[in-house]
This record gives C-alpha cells, sequence and structure tokens, in this order.
C-alpha cells in the first residue's frame, strides 16, 4: 500500500501531511500537521509532549515509513551517556590490533593514528542519525527525553542545531542529510531553555469525541459504528473523572480490539466491566470504577443508550 | 490599540528598510509583547517564525496561529496567555496594511533581541491596552485553583516587603549549608569501583598503563548514586502566618541551591510557584508570590489541597525517587476523610513523605488536631521547624535520606 507514491518533503502542503498520515491509519487534527509539515519542511526538530498514550512516538515511526526513511530511535533512560548515545571506541579490536602489531613488530605511530580511525568507532544512535547514507534523510526519534539527566540535553544541543558532532580524535562529522527530529517527553521534569528553543513545540491532547470515533474506524474498519461511539464516549467521560492514570488513546485501540476479538456488537454493563483490564492497569481505579457504576454516580446506561449525547 | 503618533510615525520611519514586507515587523512586536507577559522568547524562534510564516496561508487564521504557536511558545502552561495575545493582537483588522503598521514599534530587529527590559513605554501602554483591565494570567494559576471552601478564605495580598529580608540572614544563612549539603551529596554521581557487575573499558586501560598496556587489573562501573527529588507542599494558611518568613526564606533558599526541587503552596488552594521563586532576586520574587496567591493567610483545606497536587501535579513530579517534605500545622478545616485517602495515595507514589510542624517544638504539643491525626500513619518523619537550629536538625536528616 505504501510505498508507491514518492513524497518529496519539499512539495508537502498541510492537507498532503495529514492525507499521508492517514494513509498509514494515523489520524491528526489540522495543528498537529501545521507542525509536522513545518519541521519537515524547515527541518527543525519537533518536540511533542502530551499525556502518555496521545501517539507522541507513534507518530515519528508512522512518518519514517510514508518518508520510507530509516527510523533511528534513542529510547532515553536515567544515566544515558556521550557513550552509548553519541559513539564509543571499539575497545577490544584496538587492544586486538595493538597486540597484534606488537607481535609483527609494526609501525607504533601507524598504529596509534590507525586505532582512531572510523573503522574502530562504534556507532551510537545520534551519530548513525547524522551518518546516514541513502537517498533519504533517517527519521531520527528521541524518546522520553525527560527521562535523561540534565546533562544528557547538552550533548543534543550541537546535534540538533547544526546537525554534526564533534569527536576529538577525528574531527567533526556533519550530517550528509538532516535528519528529520522527533523529541517526546512525558514532563517528568523541565527540559532545558536551550533545547526547547531549537524545537518546534506541540502538545498532544486527548482526542475529541470525533477524532476518537475516526482513530477507531481507521485501525478498525470492521467494528460495529454504534459501539465504537460506546467507546468514544466512555473514554471521553472516563478522562473526565478521578482515576490515578487516566487512560490514553492505546487504552482505547487496546479495549477496541478486544471487543472486536471477543465478537462484540454492542456495549453493556456486564460487558464494560469484564473487559475494563484493557483500560484501566490499576486495581484502586478499576475498583473506583466499579464502585461509580455500582453507586449510580456513573449513569453507564444513559452513556451507552445514546453515546452522541453524552460527548 | 491606541499609539501615539508620533511613535507610529518614527515606526515608520525606522522600519522604512523593512517596510513593504510587513510580516518579520510585526512579528517582532508580537513577540515582544509576549515577552512582555513573562514568555519566554529568543530571538532566533521569531526569525524562524518567519520562515515558516512564508510556509503556510496565513489567511487560514488557524493555521497562522498554530505556526506562530509551535514556534514561539514551548510550554503548554503559555498556551492561554498566547491564545490571548493572539486574539487581540491579530485582530481582523490587523490584517490591513495601515493597522499593521502602527503595531510596528520602533526598534530594530537586534534590538528587540536584547533580553531584559527595553521595551520602549509605546508599546508597554499598547500591550496594557490590548489586554483586559484584570491581571493577567501568567501562568496556569487560574487554571489550576479550585473554588473556595472556607469561609474565613482571604484574598489580600500579603504585602513581603515589610519582612525586613535583613533580619533573616541567619536563617539564610543556615538553609544555604543544608542546600549545598545535600548538593554536593547528590552531585557524586558515577564511582568507581571493584565490586560493580560491568568494566570500565577506558578505566581499565588507563589503570594498565603503568603494565606497559598488560591488562592485569580490571576496574569495574558501580551504578550511579540516584539522584532524588524534593517536593516540598508549604501551609501558608491563616495559622501558620507566623511561620511564613521562615517559610518563603526555606523554599527559596533551598529551591535554588538544588536542582529539581518543586515547590507549592496551599491553604484551602493549591498553586505552583516554582517558576516564581526560581531567580536570584528575592525581593522581586517575595512581590510576585504575594501578588499571585490566591488566599494567602486564608483558611486551611490540606485535603483538597493535596487532592489537587495529587491529581494535577503528582503524575509528573513524583517519582519513587521523590521526597515530598509537607510544612504545616495539620490544623485543617477540610474533610478528614479526604486528607487521609489524599496522603495514601501521596504515599504510594513517593519515597518518603516528611511533615514539618511548627508547633512541635512546644514541649507539651500533642498531635491531637484530627488533620494531623489522620497524617500520622503516612509519615515517613514527623519533625519540627521552629529556628535555626531545627533547620540544622533537618538539613542531618534530609542528607542521609538522599545519600
Amino acid at each position: 500500500m505504501q510505498g508507491e507514491v514518492e513524497v518529496n518533503p519539499q512539495q508537502l502542503t498541510i492537507e498532503k501531511v495529514q492525507d499521508i498520515l492517514r494513509q498509514e491509519q494515523y489520524v491528526c487534527d489540522r495543528s498537529l500537521a501545521t507542525v509536522v509539515y513545518l519541521s519537515l519542511t524547515m527541518g527543525k526538530p519537533l518536540l511533542l509532549e502530551g499525556e502518555a498514550g496521545v501517539g507522541k512516538t507513534e507518530i515519528a515511526k508512522v512518518l519514517s515509513k510514508v518518508l520510507q526513511a530509516k527510523l533511528i530511535r534513542l529510547q532515553c533512560y536515567e544515566g544515558l551517556d556521550a557513550n552509548t548515545s553519541l559513539y564509543e571506541w571499539n575497545y577490544p579490536k584496538q587492544m586486538l590490533r595493538i597486540k597484534l602489531e606488537e607481535v609483527e613488530h609494526g609501525d607504533k605511530e601507524a598504529v596509534e593514528t590507525e586505532i582512531f580511525t572510523e573503522e574502530y568507532l562504534i556507532k551510537r544512535p545520534l551519530l548513525e542519525a547524522i551518518q546516514t547514507d541513502g537517498a533519504h534523510p533517517p527519521v531520527l526519534l528521541i524518546d522520553e527525553i525527560d527521562r535523561a539527566d540534565m546533562e544528557f540535553e547538552a550533548f543534543l544541543l550541537e546535534v540538533l542545531s547544526d546537525f554534526q558532532i564533534t569527536i576529538p580524535e577525528i574531527g567533526t562529522i556533519s550530517a550528509k542529510h538532516r535528519p528529520y527530529v522527533f523529541l517526546t517527553s512525558n514532563r517528568t521534569r523541565e527540559i532545558h531553555d536551550a533545547l526547547k528553543r531549537r524545537c518546534l513545540y506541540h502538545w498532544i491532547e486527548y482526542p475529541s469525541f470525533e477524532k476518537e470515533y475516526e482513530i477507531i474506524t481507521t485501525k478498525f474498519p470492521e467494528v460495529e459504528a454504534n459501539m465504537a461511539r460506546q467507546i468514544c464516549a466512555f473514554m471521553q467521560r472516563v478522562r473526565q473523572m478521578n482515576f490515578y492514570k487516566r487512560p490514553g488513546v492505546a487504552e482505547t485501540l487496546d479495549w477496541a480490539s478486544a471487543l472486536i476479538a471477543l465478537n462484540r456488537k454492542g456495549l453493556d454493563d456486564k460487558t464494560v466491566v469484564e473487559t475494563m483490564g484493557c483500560v484501566f492497569k490499576y486495581r484502586e481505579d478499576l475498583h473506583h470504577l466499579r464502585e461509580q457504576v455500582e453507586g449510580k454516580q456513573f449513569n453507564l446506561e444513559a452513556l451507552l443508550k445514546s453515546p452522541e449525547m453524552a460527548s | 490599540m491606541e499609539l501615539t503618533k508620533e511613535a507610529v510615525a518614527s515606526a515608520v520611519k525606522s522600519h522604512s528598510a523593512v517596510r513593504g514586507q510587513g510580516t518579520l515587523p510585526n512579528l517582532l512586536s508580537f513577540a515582544r509583547a509576549l515577552k512582555a507577559l513573562e514568555v519566554k522568547v529568543s530571538l532566533s524562534q521569531v526569525l524562524d517564525t518567519s520562515r515558516s510564516v512564508d510556509l503556510v496561508d496565513i489567511a487560514d487564521r488557524a493555521d497562522f496561529r498554530a505556526v506562530l504557536r509551535a514556534n514561539l511558545i514551548t510550554q503548554k502552561e503559555d498556551f492561554p496567555v498566547f491564545d490571548m495575545l493572539f486574539d487581540q493582537f491579530w485582530r481582523e483588522q490587523s490584517y490591513e496594511r495601515a493597522e499593521m503598521d502602527s503595531l510596528d514599534i520602533e526598534g530594530t530587529p537586534t534590538e528587540s533581541s536584547a533580553q531584559e527590559g527595553g521595551d520602549e513605554e509605546g508599546l508597554e501602554e499598547a500591550i496594557s491596552e490590548m489586554l483586559p483591565e484584570e491581571d493577567v494570567p501568567l501562568d496556569n494559576l487560574d487554571e489550576f485553583t479550585v473554588p473556595t471552601y472556607s469561609p474565613q478564605e482571604l484574598l489580600n495580598r500579603k504585602d513581603f516587603s515589610e519582612m525586613g529580608i535583613e533580619e533573616s540572614r541567619a536563617i539564610a544563612r543556615a538553609i544555604l549549608l543544608i542546600a549545598t549539603k545535600i548538593a554536593t551529596q547528590i552531585s557524586r554521581r558515577k564511582k568507581l569501583g571493584r565490586k560493580g557487575n560491568v568494566v570500565d573499558p577506558r578505566w581499565t586501560m588507563r589503570r594498565n598503563m603503568k603494565y606497559g598496556g598488560e591488562i592485569i587489573e580490571l576496574v569495574n562501573r558501580k551504578r550511579r548514586i540516584k539522584k532524588t527529588r524534593v517536593v516540598l507542599l508549604c501551609d501558608v494558611s491563616g495559622s501558620m502566618d507566623c511561620y511564613s518568613r521562615f517559610l518563603i526564606q526555606f523554599m527559596y533558599g533551598l529551591q535554588n541551591e538544588l536542582w529539581g526541587v518543586e515547590t507549592f503552596v496551599f491553604s484551602t488552594s493549591l498553586s505552583r510557584i516554582t517558576h516564581l521563586i526560581r531567580t536570584k532576586d528575592i525581593v522581586n520574587a517575595l512581590e510576585k508570590i504575594s501578588g499571585s496567591i490566591l488566599g494567602w493567610s486564608g483558611g486551611t483545606n490540606i485535603g483538597r489541597s493535596l487532592h489537587t497536587f495529587n491529581r494535577n501535579f503528582a503524575p509528573s513530579v513524583v517519582t519513587h525517587r521523590t521526597v515530598v517534605v509537607i510544612i504545616s500545622d495539620g490544623w485543617d478545616r477540610g474533610d478528614v476523610s479526604l486528607l487521609e485517602r489524599e496522603m495514601q495515595d501521596l504515599k504510594r507514589r513517593c519515597k518518603k513523605i516528611i511533615w514539618l510542624n511548627p508547633l512541635l517544638a512546644s514541649d507539651n504539643y500533642e498531635p491531637l488536631c484530627k488533620g494531623m491525626q489522620a497524617a500520622l500513619p503516612y509519615l515517613d518523619l514527623f519533625l519540627s521547624v521552629h529556628n535555626v537550629n531545627s533547620l540544622i536538625a533537618l538539613g542531618r536528616t534530609l542528607q542521609k535520606m538522599v545519600a
């Protein structure tokens, strides 16, 4: 399906971005499409923030698909450092080489320069993103940047503003193609201003009723229209309630696919309670929901009867 | 949009070089207006904005808004300010030539990039007129304040300038001492050791140079010391009044010395003030806080404040590595069962809860008030803060905990 039409980032429009994303079953509203369009055309990194499970990571994956670009993903974690994100020297290989030369009484100076060449370099995601050959620039996804230490952001500055990496022993390596960079954050801490300034910014909201309906029907064309509406109405409602962890779109899709697998055509009290494990992942939340339904504070019946009204 | 004729004239004059391509100057003055509303905007962002504006059809207002927002705003909290200014600034007629000119303010692009002040009076007047009479919400405060509870909730603005910052020097010093101790403790990050389970090749090579490159000793890497974060929840209700000077000092000092401290104040409602005291200029910070906190010296509803915290902030601020410090006397006029539930919830999220109670110092104090009793089972530490000595003791405790 994909790959038939060559997508040239220089000839995009906002509508086209929305279209190609939809082809890959990613439904996005116009403001997100605008930001993505800008990011692609200007070559500026895009920082995406939002609650968990609203599709921040997904958009980078989908884009790499439609652009036929390689996806290079850097999952951030605490303690992530230059050695694991930029490059590292291949020490065992270097040592081996030194030993060999010792045995063969090789040229000492030649060895010294040779073991610090690209052949002995282990490329980590950021260097890889910059050095990628091929017709299409890669998509670089720096996922959950807020999990990495503050210090790590400093490494990113050079990469994201100049698209180059400086290795003392070799020199500066510049990008052949500017990668398309996407950063995501769950906001467990503030990102430094210096980094934010280099990025476009977008906050992805929980989807509206209509958008969520579209997402479900796009992902699962076989779903019953009425059930899809019921699911959306339910999700919209529970997101306004007080739960420890509010469910995102990912949970909606899990639930929808579970219901389809169970061959359900519509929702009722019983089904909801049975399958709630797809939506809530904490015992307290499940308990809370059951209490609300039983205590009639949460009128499930009315909600399921006329989902459009409830939204 | 009233600007003096002179201002317009001089704007036209000084902008003659860029006239006919009005977008950039307009964007610059828009960015300046944002800056005046305390949104951080840099010149490079403005330049990128003008680049991106060329890429879309700016006649489509929604797109135009999205483009400006993506470029100029870097955090969700600034969205409301942006939207408000956007609506006022780019009014329908502002697309017309004449009005556009009147928006241009003197000052070249380079000038406007200057970080502080520098804004001409004309612009500031223009902005203040563009905006409604009431205080401009500088951040998310109005978004997060909840309806008031206590009949005694006061909306007064407490004047901190009366506090006399000089006299609290001793406290400031003590705080500095504590904070730096904690800070140095956590900054020892990576340690090399014999026992770790990962071999560190770089250090192994370096250590073995003395054997002529023969690998004899292996150097292992130990796991890093984890960083602990601190969240301060500070009671500023009426009953805490006599301690508030000290509290402010404490919050301010701790946050400015430590990395990753989040600060909140509560009485009947809860406000995040981290961004207000993230500055080295304490006098200014105090003014800002007193100007923006609802219900200072009012009644107390700890339960609901904690509820707001747990719902809106805890998911992003509190991790299993966070130490939550609550400073309050525990006099609560709210629902005790709510308080207990929320304490339980908070306890589950964080590493430790420390409760600092200024009343604890008096010999015959017993935590009899209902609020305090409800909270007690969930506390890891229940300490006193009333003078410099107790602060030093607190410092030692925190240090042990963080290490």
